[in-house]
């Protein structure tokens, strides 16, 4: 498989191994020694994933990430130095897909790619549109509106989390499937990763993203979807 | 035995309340004494004064019926006349007679002076005698009164004296411990701050604000105290944590230089691939042990921050094994280990951090290989000693540790007497103490003992959670942000 990657990192010697290793696993590389470069860059030619240290002088990974999910809903891997921080957290909610931990295992790396660039898996039944609220979704379209018309916004990790979720409206679904489903991780995948989407999700389709309506927690199971 | 402050203030007190009510006690018992005694002989003198006139009179007048006369002046009243009239003896009563009356006093008034005296008799009763000479008849009259009324007030106000010293004494005690608790309170909170502090809350500090005027300065040099002591602290953690830091960048270049190698070996000639070969295997163990001092460094500094979720204990265990089998740095050959599963902990669900919980596993398992000849069971129970929580225990047919050691292997690059090699797939001195310190945050423990073959028996016990409600939808709760 191939595509194009935009690497954002400040290291010299890392951004030219990174290069060397995804290169050598297919992908066409492209890299950035600053935020305000790898902007430059993106707005240059679009790539299919972007990969951003978060650690980076001036304009900061989270700033990055920020200023990429303004314009475009490209999956964005971040890389970081430390997994049990809040620099996770608040790299998924800056609007980061994943993330990867240094020193990384660069056929891990071209995994995670690989998982993000995937199409949404075909569902064993095809859920077909559903509508919950006032929104409408339509998975074969890879759209999501309100029955106004209007489109909803969301990453393209966001929609397929949404897309496994309404495949089994009122069924709960267990972090472990999901991160599997939508991120292709075993069972040691962060479920940082799908709360951290599903609070985003909220936003964009709860009326009160406190108090959802749709997108429900049930404890020590899981999430389900309740049109 | 040496006593506390505490106890040696309260002792203070005590033996001050005790000596002040002995003193005041006295003090008001020999006043009342004093003053009840001199009121009572000079009635007693007025009265045998009185008599005495009465006794000349009747003498005078002639009449001889002197014990009618005695009886007669004697009659209401508690006091007994005795008069001796030209060396001969009456007296109006049977028990108090002239043999009664002390002998001193009666030689001085027989002498021609007046003289009183208190005094008890044989029986116990005090009395007092007025002795009054009346020299115109040649005759001596003596009043003996009874004090047994004033001696009961006496003994009464002694009672009440002494039951008020021992009150006392006992408040004072009471104050005294009050005053102790009280004034030892400011240590008691000191006492507490270093607890905290060795217990790893460096953050803790006095409140100044809220120390007693009198200790500020003592709060304030304990707080400058424990302020360079976090300083130093930190300055190590951060060192240890930006040493660690540093060696990622560039282990990062490496891995992702060696994967491109590793991805090219085919073409490279057998004695370059074997050289490849090793590079590649020492700087997989060199990144597991660079990730080892991060992960100790931080737990040093405190700055873990966990995220548990919720997990089938079973399924986790199972899980573990198989996955860290195969990131094992080295293992035996064969496959993972078997998990053998207690039937009462099928459906036990725990908190944890899985990557955590991996490790956990897989530096146990690396350790019975290292040490212990490799792992001969790995089992899921529930804990004998308490209810709520699971074990998880990982048995080897090593040479087993000595019960001296058991605590000493989870210290960081603790080598045990029994391991002096360093072979192939040495670790990095530091697996089981991150095994105690994963453990530690995830609210779990980790000890070792004999297996019942005499090697070694780590058994790790977590806190089991209760069984999810299936029904508890829509409730805000992030079930795994711990």
């Amino acid at each position: 498989m191939s595509g194009r990657i935009l690497v954002v990192e400040d290291d010299e010697r890392i951004r030219s191994s990174m290069r060397l290793a995804l290169e050598s696993e297919g992908y066409e590389v492209r890299d950035a020694a600053s935020g305000e470069e790898g902007l430059d860059m993106f707005a240059e030619a679009p790539p299919d994933v972007a990969l951003i240290d978060l650690m980076l002088p001036g304009m900061d990974g989270f700033e990055c990430c920020r200023a990429l999910r303004r314009s475009s809903a490209v999956p964005i891997i971040i890389v970081t130095a430390r997994s049990d921080t809040h620099d996770v957290v608040a790299g998924l909610e800056a609007g980061a897909d994943d993330y990867v931990t240094k020193p990384f295992v660069a056929k891990e790396l071209a995994a995670r790619i690989r998982a993000l660039l995937r199409r949404a898996r075909p569902a064993e039944e095809d859920p077909g549109a559903l509508t919950f609220g006032d929104l409408q979704l339509l998975p074969e379209q890879g759209v999501l509106r309100h029955l106004n018309g209007e489109e909803v916004h969301c990453t393209r990790t966001e929609f397929r989390l949404l897309c496994e979720l309404a495949a089994s409206p009122n069924k709960v679904l267990s972090r472990e499937q999901l991160l599997d489903r939508v991120w292709g991780y075993d069972y040691f995948g962060d479920g940082r990763l799908v709360d951290v989407h599903i609070r985003r999700l909220r936003t964009k389709v709860e009326v009160d993203p406190a108090v959802p309506q749709h997108i429900l927690t049930v404890r020590g199971m899981g999430y389900k979807l309740v049109p | 035995m040496k006593l506390g402050i505490g106890a040696r203030i309260t002792a203070v007190f005590g033996l001050g309340a005790l000596i002040l009510s002995i003193l005041m006690g006295g003090l008001s018992y020999f006043t009342v004494r004093h003053f009840l005694l001199a009121g009572r002989e000079s009635a007693a003198q007025h009265q045998a004064f009185t008599n005495a006139n009465l006794v000349r009179t009747y003498i005078e007048g002639g009449n001889k019926k002197y014990v009618v006369l005695l009886s007669n002046i004697d009659a209401g009243t508690d006091a007994h006349s005795v008069l001796v009239h030209r060396a001969k003896t009456y007296d109006s009563s049977l028990t108090v007679t002239a043999a009664s009356i002390p002998h001193e006093l009666r030689k001085v008034v027989l002498d021609g002076t007046a003289a009183s005296q208190t005094y008890r008799t044989p029986q116990g009763t005090a009395e007092i005698v007025i002795g009054v000479p009346i020299p115109s008849v040649r005759a001596d009259y003596f009043d003996v009164f009874d004090l047994s009324d004033l001696d009961h007030t006496l003994r009464v106000l002694a009672l009440a004296l002494f039951v008020a010293g021992g009150i006392t004494t006992v408040l004072g005690i009471a104050l005294g411990r009050f005053a102790s608790t009280r004034s030892l309170r400011p240590l008691a909170v000191v006492s507490r701050a270093a607890g905290a502090i060795a217990g790893g809350e460096l953050d803790t500090r006095l409140d100044l604000e809220a120390a007693d005027p009198d200790l500020e300065g003592f709060t304030i040099s304990f707080n400058a105290m424990v302020d360079q002591l976090q300083e130093r602290i930190e300055r190590e953690a951060r060192f240890n944590s930006d040493v660690s830091h540093e060696l990622r960048s560039p282990l990062t270049t490496l891995a992702a230089a060696m994967e491109v190698l590793e991805a090219d070996r085919d073409d490279l000639p057998p004695r370059s691939r074997r050289a490849l070969q090793l590079l590649g295997d020492d700087l997989r163990r060199f990144q597991r042990m660079v990730g080892d001092l991060l992960e100790m460094s931080r737990a040093e500094a405190g700055s873990v921050d966990i995220f548990l979720e919720e997990v089938n204990v079973s399924e986790l265990v199972q899980r573990s094994v198989e996955t860290g089998f195969g990131h094992m740095v080295a293992h035996g050959p064969g496959g993972p280990p078997e998990v053998e599963v207690d039937a009462a902990v099928r459906s036990w669900r725990v908190g944890v951090d899985k990557r955590r919980f991996e490790r956990v596993m897989v530096n146990l398992m690396e350790n019975a290989d290292h040490y212990g000849g490799g792992v001969t069971g790995i089992a899921v129970q529930p804990d004998p000693s308490a209810s709520d929580r699971v074990e998880v225990i990982v048995d080897d047919e090593g040479p087993g540790i000595d019960p001296l050691e058991r605590t000493k292997v989870f210290e960081r690059f603790y080598r045990g007497s029994a391991s002096g090699r360093r072979g192939t797939g040495t670790g990095s001195g530091l697996g089981l103490a991150l095994v105690a310190e994963h453990m530690h945050v995830m609210h779990g423990s980790v000890r070792v003992e004999s297996s019942p073959a005499g090697g070694a028996r780590f058994v790790l016990t977590l806190p089991v959670l209760p069984e999810p409600d299936g029904d508890g939808e829509a409730d805000e709760h992030q079930g795994g942000d711990a």
